[in-house]
């Protein structure tokens, strides 16, 4: 089912107006942009946005999310419609499974694996091999959220290390740095990271899910909504490693897209501009559904991910974090 | 009643049209329906039914009952529900004398129903009597029935799922 309206990416500094049941956005140079708001799933900003009320109440009453990405392509926050889709039933059951520990774990678990599996499956070595039998040994072992999260970064360290080999130097990892990033390459994976966060959040939004009721990053992020956090995690590879790997390799991306300083790195204007056309080049990229019997989209795959979640709740169906089959 | 109540399901909530429809169409989408799943506010299909509904009838009167919103009714008590799809279903016609019995049971003598095709410009009369209002009260039963069961019915062949907006949910594993 294709979703209504699109995602709109506001990579230029901006004012978004109300005109009747229009978002008008004006931009500094070039004549304002009308949108009908039935055209508008949700709105991406990655520069300084000017909004008012009256077009902020449009955007709520058509169930419209608005995401706001930092400077460095962090997700600095997002407003979001006054009225939900949760559903009291689901949310319930939510409430109940992420609350017994065993299941919340087991979820935790095989969240973790599967991100490491999808990590593999981007970077397509066998280098990766021996860290993820090792990954996949230590996993049962562990106790608490904080374990799982540890062994997870142990594996990601890796990862990263025989990406950065694939890499031009500039564009090199060397570990991960956030808040800001250090370098462009820390900054793309923040960006992509963000927009995946993003993505996922506007599908679980027009679920019956709450996306502040999560499995994985329950305990140790409180500020965000962490089922949101956990369902990112499996397809960031699909996304950010994957497209940095990609990138680097057809030489698309340059070192003047990036503003670089001492310590911290961001997007330039048309760095921004040419990873929201990246993103959304790749999120409408299509692969075959064998039970759907139809194409999904990258984006889709996203919103199906979410329904897992709500057959978890709903019928006590397991949830397998996705992997990709193509 | 049933001992075996879903503690999922929120007691016994008043019985609509759209959960007449769902019933027909698919107890399982009534199901789930009922417990706050509703894919098809993101369904390009329902907002064209909308508009569809919009435009057709300008001048309609809503008459709101609470439990179900009728498209309009006539001085002589008449159900008028309008559908934008091309071919009558069963459910349509359960929608409408669902309704009958809703207006019946505020006292209103109703006179039958007609379901509108502006799509293809035609109509199909509802007829409302002793058989149409025994017809009526089960699948009121049904509905609640199937509301309150602890586990979601099997889901429908592949093939009858076809067009249905919850397929996504139930199909997409
Ligand atoms: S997809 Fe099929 S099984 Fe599911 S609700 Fe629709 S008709 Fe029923």
């Amino acid at each position: 089912m294709p979703a209504v309206g699109r995602t709109y990416w506001l990579t230029e500094p901006c004012r978004i107006r109300r005109e009747d049941n229009s978002v008008r956005v004006e931009r500094q140079d070039g004549s304002p942009v009308r949108i009908p708001i039935t055209d508008i799933r949700d709105l991406v900003v990655f520069d300084h946005v000017d909004v008012n009320t009256s077009a902020l109440s449009l955007l709520s009453r058509s169930g419209v999310t608005l995401h706001v990405l930092d400077h460095y392509g962090n997700h600095a926050g997002h407003f979001s419609p006054a009225e939900s889709m949760a559903s009291a039933a689901v949310v319930r059951r939510q409430v109940e499974i992420t609350a017994d520990e065993e299941q919340r774990l087991a979820i935790g678990r095989s969240l973790v694996l599967a991100s490491a599996q999808n990590l593999r499956w981007s970077l397509d070595t066998d280098l990766l091999d021996p860290a993820l039998d090792s990954l996949n040994a230590a996993l049962p072992g562990c106790g608490s959220s904080e374990a799982i999260m540890g062994e997870e970064g142990n594996f990601r360290r890796t990862a990263w290390a025989v990406l950065d080999q694939r890499l031009p130097p500039w564009l090199r990892l060397n570990g991960r740095t956030r808040r800001p990033p250090t370098n462009a390459g820390n900054a793309f994976i923040s960006y992509l990271n963000s927009i995946v966060y993003a993505r996922v959040l506007t599908a679980l939004r027009s679920t019956p899910l709450h996306p502040a009721i999560g499995f994985l990053h329950a305990d140790t992020d409180r500020r965000r909504n962490t089922l949101a956090l956990d369902l990112a995690e499996p397809f960031k590879p699909l996304f950010a490693e994957r497209l940095l790997r990609r990138t680097a390799h057809q030489k698309h991306l340059k070192q003047n897209d990036f503003e670089t300083d001492v310590g911290r790195a961001s997007l330039s204007k048309d760095g921004r501009k040419k990873i929201a056309a990246l993103v959304r080049e790749e999120l409408a990229t299509t692969v075959y559904h064998r039970s759907l019997k139809r194409k999904v989209s990258y984006e889709e795959l996203i919103h199906l991910e979410a329904l897992k979640i709500v057959r978890l709740c709903l019928e006590g169906q397991p949830y397998k974090p996705f992997r990709p089959w193509w | 009643m049933s001992p075996s109540a879903d503690p999922l399901s929120d007691g016994a909530a008043p019985v609509g049209g759209v959960h007449i429809t769902y019933l027909v169409h698919c107890p399982r989408q009534l199901w789930l329906y009922a417990r706050g799943y509703r894919p098809e506010q993101r369904s390009d299909l329902v907002a064209f039914g909308e508009v569809v509904n919009e435009t057709t009838f300008p001048r309609r009167r809503d008459v709101d009952l609470g439990e179900a919103k009728i498209d309009w009714v006539t001085t002589g008590a008449v159900v008028h529900e309008t559908k934008s799809s091309r071919a009558p279903a069963p459910a349509h016609s359960a929608q409408v004398r669902h309704y009958c019995l809703l207006l019946e049971r505020r006292g209103v003598n109703v006179r039958g129903g007609v379901v509108h095709y502006p799509l293809v410009r035609r109509t199909v009369d509802v007829l409302w009597d002793d058989d149409a209002r025994t017809r009526a009260e089960d699948a009121e039963a049904d509905a609640q029935a199937v509301i309150a069961a602890a586990t979601a019915p099997e889901r429908l062949t592949r093939d009858q799922c076809r067009g249905c907006s919850y397929l996504d949910y139930c199909w997409g594993d």
